[in-house]
């Protein structure tokens, strides 16, 4: 293919600019890592991350060992503290296991954030407007509707890139904004709660609320959801046609047109795919956890799971590991504030430093096998 | 007085390829000197030699009086010398006094771009370089982009300049600028390393011209004393005696019928100009050419994978020129192309799903939307026994495997679906030569079986063994082809640089 030398360096397809090269290379790497082999190097990861970020708390002038057993307690110290973690690791795994299978066909897409908000929001118009219909039915219904807005708002940021060239990256982000601004609008006029004070909806009705796992505990039906879809996109990335030609344009775009695959249609199913998870994560929040619309509900959950799916080197049954480690980690921050008087954002920097030291390692991977 | 440059006796191997073999190379002052070659012939390896991109095992380069000895390119550049790469070295999104400025020490720390801008105003001047200095390079048409990489070498002080293949991209007003700067640097009292393939402006521009072929060289002589038939010959001419066995038959039925088929890439330049040819079964039409000049896009035209502007392709009686890949896949078409690290193979992807990947849509190896490992593993374990594919497990990512192990992987794939029509494009590039053999026989096995094959090659000698018939791509237009025994082998290497 010819090099177009007025192309503007953002607006190229495919990564032909310098940067994007160097994007697409590393989410090939990622593409093609995977195994026992890269599980083990995330665990290294992480407890490398743990060591760097106990002498941050030696430098606060605290003691890291009582902070991170205040961490590990609040974390798994009671039933309530673990259902807590696990509720808050679903949003993570399902979003995440969307991302994943986007990186594998080297589509990035950080666009959670935005098709969380819209799917939240689409559930929750349902939720709020047919909670008469028989329960589980109604719950369907809702969920259905997330994933579809999910969906299509994955479907925009697709439309955007194949006819008007502008990089994936690009479009998700920019929609996440349009995306959470979308449902301040709507908690802003007619679907908000009249005289709250607070941009949310009214609750929603008890029926259309999701069932908990346990009588007596919080643990929505949401957890089974995400672990039975985790299970299903592994078997669709290995197991079926659909996921070879993911495997095949994430390997190699060029192969993927010798092979006769479109990376058109795959982009569109992968991103719709991703979308809808995205989506029915946010719906799930919704009617799980708030069981009603609040504004910023999706809590930047978009951005973690792009970090969860790249500590799970992008497959599908490792992000469950993964999204757990943020979930329960997350859940501890709090405690460790509070018990000890480190600050929670500290977890944030275990986070960031893990994903980082996954990174180098690949890094030093690649340097091997070429050297 | 002594010449610019003297290289004696370069010698350079890479593994057990002879790059350069005891080359020569003297270049006056002021003077023109042709390096002609095919590809591969060691012109490339000589010159990243000469500028220090790669130390030579043995040889003794002087310039300037001064020896040059485990130079680097910056040293090379300080010394005086300047390269014209192929591809430029420039930042698109940077002016071109910008670029003058990049990692040029008389630049200074602290920048000042009127200043550089007026020097390069001044060798314009000088040069007959017309070049604006405040054009951002990315609008710049490729042929001001050679100027501006031309100013910056003469900026720094260049004496002598090598231009690699400069006229492979440029049109024929732009080659006719180009030829007269040349002869300003000359006038001037410049040296310049022209290097190309085309006989027609080695012989306008040179004053003498060196030869090369399989890395040694082959001949060398003024400009005058030589025609275009005596340089073709010493660029092509070889052992003619076929190496290889091969079955006298009939060819078949007309398996491929290619009319008129013609194609432009997206910046308008025409890639394929009206090509004509029919294959039959059982047949090997084998087709020469100097890369670049529409080879790729012949054979990813017929493949499906780039689109025809105009023209039709049949396979038997069947019009195949809209069909998608994978259409004419279940036609019967393999294809086998140039690049085995990103086409032909995923080198991350298991060889299982390599050996997969042109037919995992189909039965038997996908039933429905779901794939069907079982059959999956069962083909990749015979194709690794039929096409003795080295490998202790076939669940190894194929960049794991020697590059000839590779290649065997694409031809199991594709010579594996029992082809009625195989296109092979230089498949045994970077192979060693028991690899490459094992590429030829089956080609001929393949031939023998009945297929039509199309083998598109740079490398004559493969050309002139496997062809039933040859012909020769250049410039996008396919000559004739001539059966075997017809073959004047100084007319194919005329044509081949665009001289007859």
């Amino acid at each position: 293919m010819a090099n177009d030398p007025t192309a503007a360096s953002v607006l190229v397809p495919s990564g032909a600019t310098p940067d994007g090269r160097c994007i697409n290379e590393l989410f090939g790497r990622l593409a093609a890592a995977g195994g026992l082999y890269s599980a083990g190097r995330a665990v290294v990861a992480v407890l490398l991350a743990f060591a760097a970020t106990a002498i941050l708390i030696l430098i606060a002038g605290k003691n890291p060992i009582t902070a991170y057993w205040a961490l590990l307690d609040g974390a798994f110290g009671s039933f309530d503290h673990i259902t807590f973690a696990l509720n808050k690791s679903t949003p993570y795994i399902l979003t995440a296991v969307g991302v994943a299978l986007c990186f594998r066909a080297q589509i990035i897409n950080i666009g959670g954030e935005g098709q969380i908000a819209v799917g939240g929001l689409a559930t929750s118009w349902v939720a709020l407007n047919y909670a008469n219909l028989p329960p589980v039915s109604a719950i369907a219904l809702a969920l259905a509707a997330g994933i579809a807005a999910g969906a299509l708002w994955a479907l925009i940021a697709v439309a955007i890139r194949l006819w008007r060239g502008v990089h994936e990256v690009l479009s998700t982000l920019l929609l996440n904004f349009v995306g959470v601004l979308l449902v301040s609008e709507a908690l802003n006029g007619s679907m908000g709660e009249v005289g709250a004070g607070f941009p949310q909806s009214p609750m929603f009705d008890d029926a259309v609320c999701l069932p908990t796992l346990f009588t007596g505990s919080d643990l929505h039906v949401g957890l089974a959801i995400a672990l039975v879809v985790a299970f299903a996109a592994q078997f669709l990335l290995w197991r079926t046609r659909f996921g070879f030609r993911l495997r095949l344009l994430g390997g190699s775009r060029a192969a993927a047109a010798y092979a006769g695959v479109s990376l058109a249609g795959g982009m569109m199913g992968v991103m719709m795919l991703g979308g809808g998870l995205a989506g029915l994560a946010g719906g799930i929040e919704v009617l799980g956890i708030h069981y009603r619309l609040i504004e910023g509900f999706s809590q930047g959950f978009g951005f973690t799971a792009v970090a969860v799916a790249l500590l799970a080197a992008a497959s599908p049954l490792a992000v469950i590991p993964a999204a757990l480690f943020f979930g329960f980690l997350q859940a501890g921050a709090l405690a460790m504030q509070r018990e000890v008087g480190v600050p929670s954002s500290l977890v944030y920097v275990i986070q960031g430093l893990s994903i980082v030291f996954v990174l180098c390692a690949m890094g030093l991977d690649d340097r091997r096998r070429w050297a | 007085m002594p010449p610019l440059l003297e290289m004696q006796g370069i010698v350079k191997t890479y593994g057990a390829v002879r790059a350069n073999h005891c080359i020569d190379l003297t270049v006056p002052e002021g003077r023109v000197i042709g390096l002609l070659g095919e590809n591969g012939s060691g012109k490339s390896t000589l010159m990243k030699v000469l500028f220090g991109m790669t130390p030579p095992d043995a040889g003794r380069i002087v310039f300037r009086g001064q020896p040059l000895v485990g130079h680097s390119p910056r040293e090379a550049i300080a010394a005086g010398i300047g390269m014209i790469h192929q591809h430029f070295t420039l930042v698109e999104a940077m002016t071109v006094a910008e670029n003058a400025m990049l990692g040029w020490s008389e630049a200074g720390s602290i920048l000042h771009p009127a200043d550089i801008a007026r020097r390069i105003d001044a060798a314009s001047r000088t040069y007959g370089l017309p070049v604006d200095p405040h054009a951002v390079v990315a609008t710049l048409s490729f042929g001001l982009r050679q100027r501006v990489e031309i100013v910056k070498a003469i900026l720094r002080g260049a004496k002598l300049l090598i231009l690699d293949e400069p006229t492979s991209n440029l049109s024929p007003p732009e080659v006719a600028s180009l030829l007269g700067v040349i002869r300003r640097l000359k006038e001037a009292g410049h040296s310049v390393i022209f290097i190309s393939h085309k006989l027609a402006e080695v012989i306008e521009i040179c004053d003498e011209v060196v030869v090369l072929r399989d890395g040694a060289v082959s001949g060398r002589a003024p400009i005058g004393q030589v025609t275009r038939e005596d340089l073709a010959r010493m660029m092509v001419e070889r052992d003619l005696s076929a190496p290889v066995t091969r079955n006298t038959r009939e060819a078949g039925d007309v398996v491929l019928a290619v009319e008129d088929l013609s194609r432009h890439d997206a910046a308008g330049t025409t890639r394929l100009d009206r090509v004509t040819f029919s294959l039959r079964a059982g047949e090997i039409l084998a087709v020469a050419g100097v890369d670049g000049n529409g080879q790729a896009d012949l054979l990813d035209t017929l493949a499906g994978i780039l689109p025809a502007h105009t023209g039709r392709v049949r396979i038997g009686t069947r019009d195949i020129t809209r069909l998608s890949v994978r259409r004419r896949l279940a036609a019967g078409l393999a294809y086998i192309p140039v690049d085995r690290s990103g086409t032909s193979l995923v080198p991350g992807m298991t060889i299982t799903d390599n050996l997969a990947m042109r037919d995992f849509n189909r039965m038997p190896l996908s039933w429905g939307p779901l794939l069907n490992i079982t059959a999956l593993r069962t083909q990749a374990g015979e194709r690794i026994v039929a096409f003795d594919i080295r490998t202790a497990d076939a669940d190894a990512p194929t960049h794991t495997l020697s590059g000839g192990n590779q290649q065997k992987i694409v031809l199991a794939r594709e010579i594996g679906r029992k082809p009625r029509l195989l296109l092979a494009f230089q498949p045994t590039w970077g192979l060693d030569p028991g690899a490459a053999r094992f590429v030829i026989d089956q080609m001929l096995a393949l031939r023998d079986a009945g297929c039509a094959v199309l083998y598109v090659s740079a490398e004559l000698e493969e050309v002139l063994m496997l062809g039933d018939r040859i012909a020769v791509m250049s410039n996008g237009r396919l000559s004739s082809p001539e059966p075997r025994a017809a073959v004047n082998v100084t007319r194919i290497g005329l044509m081949m640089a665009g001289a007859a």
